[in-house]
């Protein structure tokens, strides 16, 4: 960073002398110069960081001025008038630009930092309010069966105990989601990714999937040609995986088609259920995390809203695009874009 | 009387350790379970149990510590149970010799599974006796001709390549067994092969699409993401 700001300077700098030079033989008075290096010390604290360039600009152009295109030439005279003024004019020009420049990147730091925070603070609000249910049912079942043993009869039981441990399959899946916000760091860029087949990928969210949905149809479509796809492999599964229990979830969907395939640089995967669709008046906002807290679906409490949140800004990250439609045969699509780094005419290099 | 399977649980969450010993009593093993780090070397050097279930997060040393020591003197099957999810802490514990690997949260079917799958290989001696025995493997429709070196789906010949055969073979020899991209490589190709599993996976990616009727929804090798490859228990 240092040396970019010291090469913009002593290259704006040599602009305006080499202007200065071309413009002295049509006026003689030189009284340009002053006003072009004024320019150059704008530029130069406008296009650096801190203060030094821009002060060492307005004393190097001063100096200039007064040794190069003021008469008498090529002798430095501080006794000609009007100099303080400029060397003060140019001084103050150039530290007000700093100043200015400093505090308008100190502020966009500070708006980004307060809207990550605002993100972080959305989504731990919602994720206390999500886990604090299934903890209550889980706690409550369980004591219900330690303390009245001997009144529940067996169908009972199994009852409670089934319901301990959805919900707390249910929590495995939070967490998991949060997981993969950690992994994902502070910003966009800190993914780590690696050429993955997406037909594992799939085969993977598959089988972690029919552990959980049994009863569930899901036809995988695999791309014809190996297709290999730069990502972090254990963020994409999340992702699948989240839309995939969607479906089985809030569309109450019976088959599934999840697939795979090369379309011009990029990997599409698609996910098509056959279940009750997205309700038409949620579509626009579907995966802003601010959905929180409305709950259209038919139970609040499992709403998609952290799942959908979380997995566009892993497919962002990624630099792909995730986008959701109702078919016209009925139940959701959901679809997401992976670059593949790949010119979309050559044939993948094997 | 049948003599049970002894299973050493090293575990420092007491219900985890709990429900575990309950399944595998419930299920025909014999159970010890240790708590810390000392705790288990002392019970490993002692009662020399059949299977070691073993949590890489204890409170006096690290899991990676007893793999290292046990490694030094016994082949005894090792599965690591970890909360880690990260495909590193995976290929590091089966390079530095764990039989397999299984993440919290998991099913007790699948743990049983693992279990068997670890002690069978132990039962059977390395790599594979069944192999040694006839030349081939089985599982299902998918058989590999050691003799013949030929890979056979459904009773006819896929014609692998020999990149493609020698993946096949050595899976087989280790089948149900996770093997990861380095030590395939380092076996295929060498100790002082390029580290780089992209040619792996290319070759993998046409196996499949010979050997599997869906790439997607493979039958007899999977895939563990990150970490490498596992071919079916044979038959």
């Amino acid at each position: 960073m240092r040396w970019r700001d010291w090469a913009v300077t002593a290259g704006l700098l040599l602009l305006g002398y080499g202007v200065c030079s071309a413009l002295l033989p049509f006026d003689q008075s030189g009284g340009f110069a002053a006003m072009i290096f004024v320019l150059m010390v704008v530029l130069i604290a406008r296009l650096t960081e801190g203060y030094a360039c821009g002060v060492a600009a307005s004393f190097v152009g001063v100096i200039c001025v007064n040794y190069v295109f003021t008469y008498p030439y090529w002798q430095l005279d501080f006794t000609i008038s009007g100099y303080p003024l400029t060397f003060l004019s140019m001084l103050s020009v150039s530290l007000i630009v700093s100043a200015l420049t400093s505090q308008i990147k100190h502020q966009e730091q500070l708006r980004a930092e307060t809207d990550r925070e605002a993100m972080r603070a959305n989504l731990l609000r919602a994720v206390s309010h999500d886990l604090r249910t299934p903890l209550t049912s889980i706690v409550g079942s369980a004591s219900a069966i330690l303390e009245n043993d001997a009144l529940l009869t067996p169908q009972q039981k199994t009852a409670l105990l089934r319901s301990v441990r959805d919900e707390a399959q249910w929590l495995i899946r939070m967490v998991e989601n949060l997981l993969s916000i950690t992994r994902m760091g502070d910003g966009d860029a800190h993914i780590h990714k690696e050429l993955e087949a997406a037909e594992e990928v799939l085969a993977s969210v598959a089988a972690k999937f029919q552990k959980r949905f049994g009863g569930v149809r899901l036809v995988l479509t695999a791309p014809q040609e190996p297709l290999f796809v730069p990502m972090d492999a254990i963020l994409v599964e999340q992702v699948l995986l989240n839309l995939l229990e969607n479906a089985a979830y809030h569309g109450k969907s019976t088959c599934i088609r999840l697939s795979a395939e090369r379309r011009e640089g990029d990997a599409v995967f698609t996910i098509r259920d056959n279940g009750c669709g997205i309700a038409p008046e949620l579509l626009p906002n579907l995966f802003s995390p601010s959905r929180q807290g409305q709950t259209h679906t038919s139970d609040g409490r499992r709403n998609m809203g952290i799942g959908l949140s979380v997995c566009s800004s892993i497919v962002r990250a990624h630099g792909g695009a995730l986008a959701a439609a109702n078919a016209r045969e009925g139940g959701a699509v959901f679809y997401f874009t992976l670059p593949t780094d790949q010119p979309s005419t050559e044939e993948p290099a094997l | 009387m049948k003599i049970k399977d002894k299973i050493l649980i090293v575990e420092d969450e007491a219900n985890i350790s709990g429900f575990i010993a309950a399944i595998l009593a419930a299920n025909g093993y014999d159970t010890m379970t240790a708590g810390t780090g000392s705790e288990a070397i002392s019970m490993i050097t002692s009662h020399c149990p059949d299977l070691i279930l073993l949590d890489l997060g204890l409170p006096d040393m690290d899991g990676g510590g007893i793999l290292q020591f046990v490694r030094e003197w016994s082949t005894c099957p090792i599965i690591v149970v970890s909360a880690r999810n990260h495909e590193r802490d995976k290929v590091e514990a089966l390079d530095a010799g764990a039989d397999d690997y299984i993440v919290k949260p998991f099913g007790t079917s699948e743990l049983l599974a693992r279990i068997r799958t670890a002690i069978r290989h132990t039962r059977t001696h390395l790599p594979n006796g069944e192999i040694a025995q006839s030349g081939q493997f089985r599982a299902r429709g998918l058989a590999i001709d050691y003799d013949k070196h030929q890979v056979l789906v459904d009773g006819v010949n896929v014609h692998l390549t020999q990149n493609e055969y020698k993946l096949v073979s050595l899976l087989g020899k280790y089948a149900g067994r996770v093997l990861t991209y380095d030590f395939i490589i380092r076996q295929l190709w060498g100790p002082k092969a390029k580290n780089d599993n992209q040619i792996l996976r290319v070759n993998m990616a046409n196996i499949r699409r010979k050997i599997e009727k869906n790439p997607a929804q493979p039958e007899y090798i999977f895939t563990e993401i990150g970490v490498g490859y596992r071919m079916i228990d044979p038959d």
